[in-house]
């Protein structure tokens, strides 16, 4: 390759040591922030690995092995919050992939291009709004006063605090989340629609096939590889279960359903101030993700041909 | 049977529409809501009678927010983050990514900076280190830190670079060839080719840096250096009614004021709102490019 | 304008008081004192001597130089000052650096509750304390423990000023106890009275007197009238004969808390001479878990039976507020402390103003009264190692301050919660030692001027006997006080009377047998890491037992759970700990 370059270009040599030092020049403002900010940080992760004393600092402290990882697994605690944080997140993942894809190919079907552009607009809406300010409105239509409860009440059903109940919790969690996202998700399989040929549909139609049948045997499989990438891309953020949409969301009333391990890490390490805990417990959770991205990057590859990096 | 199947097209057509109109207004009121509890009577609002329409109308709590001067703060605050921060990012997001999407004979130490570069998108040091090097640094209260306390937004830039990897190579090498210099051809030829993808990260990251709440929170000393979402968080009090204490009892004739609250909060809804549906045609194509390459 | 100058008026009839007092005090001849703070405040004591203490008390001394004073500090979200002032500036503020020189300046500030925690969280973990800040227990032992904190065993002797020698010395020695770590004084303790930690029974007297039954004494008497109830129900179908716990209580206290529990049972507890959720040392220096004990057990069975037999709100542990069902009139008896009669039922009387709510102690069978106490301490000043002395000093003259001239200031625009490092103090026995005051008033065997201008560590007293005849108009020597003889025209003051002279009759007059109190305040090495697992646990298998979700083997199985997952070890360590 490069012979080949010089070969062709007579001033190629000059040209290359030049071109060398701009582009060090372009990696380097990018790189700076990189190694300030992403990674300098991350030599913390050594408190994971001492009994960590904010006075000898990180390189003073005692060092301890993986006591604190020992101890991170002999807890009840760690279980329920594993399970919270696997049920939460699974749920949201599939769901995730199954409310967006229907609802992209019912938008589909709607003709009135105006209509379809009002709507598709419109529901990108929650999207952009932050959980803080969601969480605000959400607790107080779900709240004893609110909305949901005035709503209940015609039928005779008596008001609750719903974010409140350990028993709907994680239904609410889930529920919104996928409410909040499932316009902005639909965009991929909208965008995947328009790839299929409406050719298809014609000779379909001509051939007597119905409409959930044409779904079946013509857009499904149009946009299956689509769907597929999307599933397993999800797999790295099987304990992503939604940190700002629970901290924002959930009291210690419900912690027993609700509590996942990013909340619980939070309030490990700067409520209860386990430093050293909280961060072993946010490096499990790092390398386990770790892992299931590279399986899932994996897996993209193979199966679907896909490749990020 | 053709009568049939038209007749069920139409019910169909019905239904899908209404079930369209039901999910559009899902999303569309928590905003009528909370513009209605604005505009409502606060004896209103805090009492729960407002529901589908404002009740007793009012504009007390956009003009309390008038004189509000930490409110004004505050959205000050995001504002000039999210426009520096975009910009800042996007800049430096631009110019790093072009490099790196340059096969390794070109610019060799792209492999190990790429291997860097997804090691710093797995792994972080939590809260606790990253706050010891802010302050080490002495970004408490200062714009600077509110936009680079994050890092570099690794997973963007793994964007930009696969669609800068993906911009016809013929088009480079014309520019070569024509004897423009590496900052020519990013500047003049790859960046203007590159508007769908930047115009999505431009999204993403001032959504992202407006929305922010939790680094505003930790690297402000008080109130005064709070951004938007990080005052919003701590204005709405969850006060939980079970758990009684003599000091609290005390304090329930404080209770927050819902009108006031909702007033805040429709403001801070508002800039999204303006900015996302001019970009929507941008981040329909950006997202498609960027994540799934057929 | 006119606000203003009110105020201007009375800082200023303040200070004169405080002079006066602080004169009073050196007058009786206290010339040990002085010798050490003579030399600062010499130079100083030229210049400006008519407005200032005049030195010769460590405790309020001023300093002859602006003392900066760095600190976090907690604002609450629904108090705010007035346009102008702030956290740095405001009447306490002016008030310290005036008569004080001492500049308070403020490094950060959070919204109380776990912003704030986050805050104090990080300064401890990144090593910036503030020169001062307030925080609670865990942190104080954290830091303690990393070395962070001023220690302050010698200097708190020296400085602290007699009202808050006062109050520590009503609490035992316990304050101070509390704020050390491994024999260290490390922390100005924030002191609560101690009745908080006493549960007493509440109940409808109207209800008694309406079936002819007698105020309960016994655990025995209590259940004869709780059946009284839920066959006549008084308040209709739905009567609850005695409240529960809801969701977000327990049925009874442990060892880190420092009220007792609203609704829970602890008073039930106790009356079986069983203390359930504290270590106990008995006389050979064995240490028990207060759970572990056959006596819990029986209680256990006991509060099984009577939900049983639908003596017990059947919603209990699942109602979102008892005290929303109390207020609505349905109840006729629950457990909580002083305050909950008054303070913590307001609307009870609101929907029904003849609902004669009286309080009574629950005493064993053979009438003796186990009281069951909590921690005395409730929050903790900790000051940064760093300092230098007169910035300790200076932290310590602000809680003498606070202590002496809080009644003073005008609290309605400025909440006193924007004292700086404000550590709420107030003497064991204040309830108490009120309660026999407002009694002597009462009955005109004192007056209200006697406790005029007294400076006192119980601050409030002076009020109290102001408003007291106009809140109870129908007192009458030698008659139990009731609803009727209250007026609720000022329902702040009708709260507070109404907690004092019924809610906390029963530990002002009743003599008690036995105090218990846990031989530990704080968490162990081991309880660091496990006790909010044990104690979740604990709480599941109580409420389980008592709503009869399981029956009492459950109980059995828990104590052996409890000691294999961490109890043993935590039982040695509290034991090396004595």
């Amino acid at each position: 390759m490069k012979t080949a370059v010089m070969k062709t270009r007579p001033f190629a040599k000059k040209r290359t040591s030049r071109t060398f030092f701009h582009y060090n020049l372009m990696v380097g403002i990018g790189l700076l922030w990189l190694i300030f900010f992403n990674i300098v940080p991350m030599f913390g992760i050594i408190i994971a690995f001492e009994d960590y004393n904010p006075i000898q600092g990180l390189w003073g402290s005692e060092f301890v092995g993986l006591e604190h990882f020992e101890y991170l697994f002999s807890m009840s605690d760690s279980r329920r919050v594993i399970v919270n944080t696997l049920v939460i997140a699974v749920s949201k993942l599939i769901l995730n992939i199954i409310v967006p894809l229907a609802f992209a190919l019912l938008l589909n079907e709607v003709r009135q291009l105006r209509f379809k552009k009002f709507v598709q607009t419109i529901v990108y809406l929650p999207h952009f709004l932050s959980w803080v300010i969601l969480a605000s409105v959400l607790l107080e239509i779900f709240g004893y006063r609110g909305v949901f409860n005035a709503l209940l009440s015609v039928f005779g059903v008596e008001g609750k605090i719903w974010f409140s109940e350990e028993s709907c919790f994680r239904q609410l969690v889930i529920f919104s989340d996928v409410w909040k996202e499932f316009g902005f998700n639909a965009v991929i399989y909208l965008a995947a629609l328009t790839g299929i040929s409406p050719d298809l549909y014609e000779a379909a139609a001509i051939d007597g096939c119905g409409r959930l049948k044409a779904v079946w045997h013509i857009t499904l499989p149009g946009i299956a590889s689509t769907i597929v990438v999307m599933a397993i891309l999800g797999l790295g953020n099987v304990l992503n279960a939604g940190f700002d949409q629970i901290f924002n969301l959930y009291s210690p009333l419900v912690y027993s359903t609700g509590d996942i391990l990013d909340t619980w890490v939070y309030r490990m390490g700067l409520l209860n101030v386990q430093f050293s805990l909280a961060t072993a417990a946010g490096l499990f959770k790092s390398a386990i993700s770790f892992l299931l991205i590279v399986i899932s990057y994996v897996v993209a590859y193979k199966a679907a041909d896909y490749r990020i990096f | 049977m053709i009568q049939g199947k038209t007749l069920g097209n139409r019910i169909f057509r019905i239904f899908n529409t209404i079930l369209m109109l039901i999910l559009t207004l899902s999303c569309l009121y928590p905003l009528w809501y909370t513009f209605c509890l604005s505009i409502s009577d606060k004896a209103a609002a805090n009492s729960g009678m407002v529901t589908l329409y404002p009740i007793g109308f009012s504009l007390a709590s956009y003009q309390e927010i008038m004189g509000d001067l930490q409110f004004f703060r505050s959205f000050l605050i995001s504002a000039e983050r999210t426009v520096l921060g975009t910009l800042v990012t996007i800049l430096i997001l631009a110019i790093f990514a072009y490099p790196l999407s340059r096969p390794s004979s070109e610019y060799r130490p792209k492999n190990v900076l790429m291997w860097l570069v997804v090691f710093c998108m797995l792994f972080n040091g939590g809260t606790i280190p990253w706050y010891i090097t802010m302050v080490n640094y002495g970004l408490i209260d200062s714009m600077a830190g509110l936009i680079l306390c994050g890092g570099v937004p690794v997973f963007n830039l793994i964007l930009l670079i696969n669609f800068y990897r993906g911009l016809p190579r013929e088009l480079l090498e014309a520019a070569q060839i024509d004897g423009a210099g590496v900052w020519t051809i990013l500047f003049r030829v790859v960046i203007p080719c590159s508007v769908p993808i930047l115009a999505t990260l431009v999204l993403f990251t001032s959504v992202g840096y407006w929305n922010e709440y939790f680094q505003g929170l930790v690297l402000s000393s008080n109130e005064s250096h709070y951004p938007l979402q990080t005052y919003i968080k701590q204005m709405v009090v969850n006060i939980q009614t079970t758990n009684l204490s003599m000091d609290q009892i005390e304090k329930m004739d404080k209770l927050s004021n819902k009108s006031l609250n909702a007033a805040k909060v429709f403001i801070a809804m508002i800039p999204m709102l303006v900015v996302y549906p001019f970009l929507q045609k941008y981040f329909i194509t950006g997202i498609m490019l960027g994540a799934v390459k057929e | 304008m006119k606000a203003k100058k009110c105020m201007a008026l009375l800082l200023a009839a303040s200070l004169t008081a405080s002079l006066f007092s602080a004169c009073g005090k050196t007058d009786n001849g206290s010339t040990s004192a002085n010798s050490g703070s003579d030399s600062t405040s010499a130079e100083s004591a030229g210049s400006d001597k008519e407005n200032t203490n005049d030195g010769g008390d460590p405790a309020f001394q001023k300093f002859p130089e602006v003392v900066e004073v760095h600190i976090g500090q907690g604002v609450s979200t629904t108090d705010s000052l007035p346009e102008g002032l702030s956290v740095e500036n405001n009447q306490y503020t002016d008030y310290l650096l005036e008569n004080f020189n001492i500049k308070v300046v403020v490094d950060w500030t959070a919204a109380s509750g776990n912003d704030y925690n986050q805050k104090v969280a990080l300064c401890i973990a990144s090593n910036t304390l503030p020169d001062a800040m307030t925080v609670s227990r865990e942190y104080m032992i954290k830091a303690a423990n990393a070395g962070q904190l001023y220690d302050i065993t010698d200097l708190f002797q020296e400085m602290q000023s007699d009202q808050v020698k006062e109050v520590m010395d009503s609490t035992g020695g316990q304050a101070i106890e509390e704020s050390s770590v491994n024999g260290r004084q490390y922390a100005i303790p924030a002191v609560e009275v101690e009745t908080a930690g006493v549960q007493v029974i509440n109940i409808r007297q109207d209800w008694l007197e309406e079936y002819g039954l007698e105020a309960p004494k016994t655990l025995e008497d209590v259940e004869n009238i709780a059946k009284v109830f839920a066959e006549k129900k008084p308040a209709g179908e739905d009567t609850v004969p005695i409240a529960g716990p809801d969701k977000s209580t327990n049925s009874y206290t442990n060892f880190l808390q420092t009220g007792t529990t609203t609704c829970g049972f602890d008073a039930v507890f106790s009356a079986n001479d069983a203390y359930p959720g504290i270590f106990l040392k008995d006389e050979d220096g064995t240490i028990t878990y207060g759970t572990n004990s056959d006596e819990t057990r029986k209680t256990l069975e006991l509060l099984a039976d009577w939900y049983d037999k639908g003596y017990i709100d059947p919603e209990m542990g699942t109602r979102d507020s008892s005290i929303e069902l109390i207020n609505s009139g349905k109840v006729g008896m629950f457990f909580g402390a002083w305050w909950m009669i008054g303070y913590g039922i307001g609307d009870a009387y609101r929907n029904e103003p003849d609902a004669n709510w009286q309080s009574y102690p629950i005493l064993t069978d053979d009438s003796k009264w186990n009281v069951k106490l909590g921690s005395a301490t409730t929050g903790y000043c900790v000051i940064n190692k760093n300092v230098s002395e007169d910035v300790a000093k200076a932290i310590i003259i602000m809680a003498n301050v606070l202590l002496r001239d809080e009644s003073k200031f005008d609290v309605s625009e400025q909440p006193l919660s924007y004292w700086p490092v404000r550590t709420l103090m107030a003497p064991a026995d204040e309830c108490e030692y009120t309660y026999h005051e407002l009694i002597k008033v009462l009955d005109g065997t004192a007056s209200v001027e006697d406790y005029q201008g007294v400076s006192t560590a119980y601050k409030l007293l002076s009020n109290d006997v102001e408003v007291v005849k106009d809140t109870i108009p129908g007192y009458e020597t030698g008659k139990q006080l009731s609803i009727s003889d209250f007026s609720t025209e000022n329902f702040g003051n009708f709260q507070r009377m109404y907690s004092l002279m019924i809610g906390d009759r029963p530990y002002a007059t009743t003599p008690v047998e036995k105090e218990v109190r846990s031989c530990i305040f704080n968490q162990t090495e081991t309880m660091e890491k496990k006790w909010a697992n044990l104690w979740s646990m604990e709480n599941e298998m109580v409420m389980k037992i008592i709503t009869g979700k399981s029956d009492i083997s459950a109980y059995d199985e828990f104590v052996e759970n409890w000691m294999n997952e961490g109890g043993s070890d935590i039982l040695e360590e509290v034991a090396q700990a004595q």
